[in-house]
């Protein structure tokens, strides 16, 4: 189903876990392409970042927890995972409790790994 | 080349959406073919058969519906965006015990494989959003 | 071709506005579309980000037109649908910043 020579996928995510349904609906595509074996990259920025905040409990809110999910994806096989170092700086939170490992980046990091991608989605 | 387009902006408010059913008939008239189009999160409301604009307003529904009709263009919604937002064809009426269908038989409801196996496919990934 | 078409569809106040322009790389393509069209008003300070950031400005006529801001955009290249196409001929890669 899928070409022989995968492309390299970018999600860039940038919105926050429960402002909106696009925080899910990212992941539901990384999940997706993780299924069809394309390799994935998800790049947290802005107020994507704070999707990695710990200790989300939903329950009493009666939604899916963003962060149970993000504990899962390396099951998945998804595995590079990164974070705008900025955003994280502006919201002052440590990413050693995360519940995602996220290799933070500077800016011409960025820059630079949307040059290694095929193709770039923006949620 | 070949195009995929992946739709999330909604077509009850802001530009974005009327803006990528005009992108996809330029991107045919410019000799290119689109592979499919997939409508994620409030993109789905672009399929609704349902919906009721301003008749002083640009018809949201009928660019899709020529593309689907006479340009053979596949316009996929992610079913569980689909589902969300009341988007039900056909058989997830049925299925789900729904009084009515709701999308636009120009439309499919199907999962989300559609998409990567479009970006997949395409030498040019277009996204729409907000 | 390298160059990447960032497409910013928010207003020029937003983190999506700054996030794009820190992040896009001189000599990409960046076309503005719905709220982002505002980030091109003349003589704004949105604006001369824009002019700093080194890339190539583009703003999609409709959305300018709408919103009033035509006669205000000196300086930068207004495209219709089909000029969008063409940036999309021309770069290989897009991403949505909204």
């Amino acid at each position: 189903m899928v070409a022989a020579a995968p492309k390299r996928l970018l999600l860039l995510i940038r919105h926050s876990p429960y402002g909106s349904s696009l925080a899910r609906a990212s992941l539901d595509v990384a999940l997706a392409a993780a299924a069809f074996d394309q390799p994935v990259t998800l790049l947290f920025a802005g107020d994507g970042v704070l999707q990695l905040l710990p200790e989300q409990d939903t329950h009493a809110r009666g939604v899916k927890n963003i962060g149970r999910l993000l504990a899962s994806l390396p099951l998945y096989g998804i595995e590079q995972v990164y974070v705008d170092a900025q955003a994280v700086a502006h919201y002052q939170f440590a990413l050693d409790t995360a519940p995602l490992k996220a290799v933070p980046l500077d800016s011409g990091q960025i820059s630079e790994m949307f040059r290694n991608h095929d193709q770039l989605l923006g949620f | 080349m070949i195009y995929s387009l992946l739709v999330m902006s909604s077509p009850a408010s802001g530009q974005c959406a009327t803006t990528a059913a005009q992108f996809a008939r330029a991107v045919l008239a410019r000799g290119h073919s689109i592979k499919r189009v997939f409508f994620l999160d409030k993109g789905t409301s672009s399929g609704s058969a349902m919906a009721v604009f301003p008749q002083d307003e640009a018809d949201r529904l009928a660019p899709w519906v020529e593309l689907a009709e006479q340009h053979q263009v596949e316009l996929i919604l992610c079913i569980a965006s689909a589902l969300k937002y009341g988007m039900l064809d056909a058989t997830e009426a049925q299925r789900r015990e729904k009084p009515a269908a709701t999308v636009h038989p120009a439309f499919s409801v199907s999962g989300l494989g559609q998409l990567v196996e479009a970006a997949s496919a395409a030498d040019r990934l277009i996204t729409f959003g907000g | 071709m390298n160059v990447i078409l960032h497409t910013l569809n928010a207003s020029p106040a937003s983190s999506a506005c700054s996030d794009c322009l820190r992040l896009l790389a001189s000599g990409d393509a960046l076309l503005l579309l719905g709220d982002g069209v505002y980030a091109a008003l003349a003589g704004s300070a949105d604006r001369a980000r824009l002019d700093a950031s080194g890339a190539a400005v583009y703003v999609l006529d409709t959305d300018a037109a709408a919103a009033g801001v035509l006669s205000r955009v000196d300086g930068v290249t207004i495209i219709d649908i089909d000029g969008f196409v063409a940036l999309t001929e021309q770069c290989s890669r897009q991403l949505a910043w909204y």
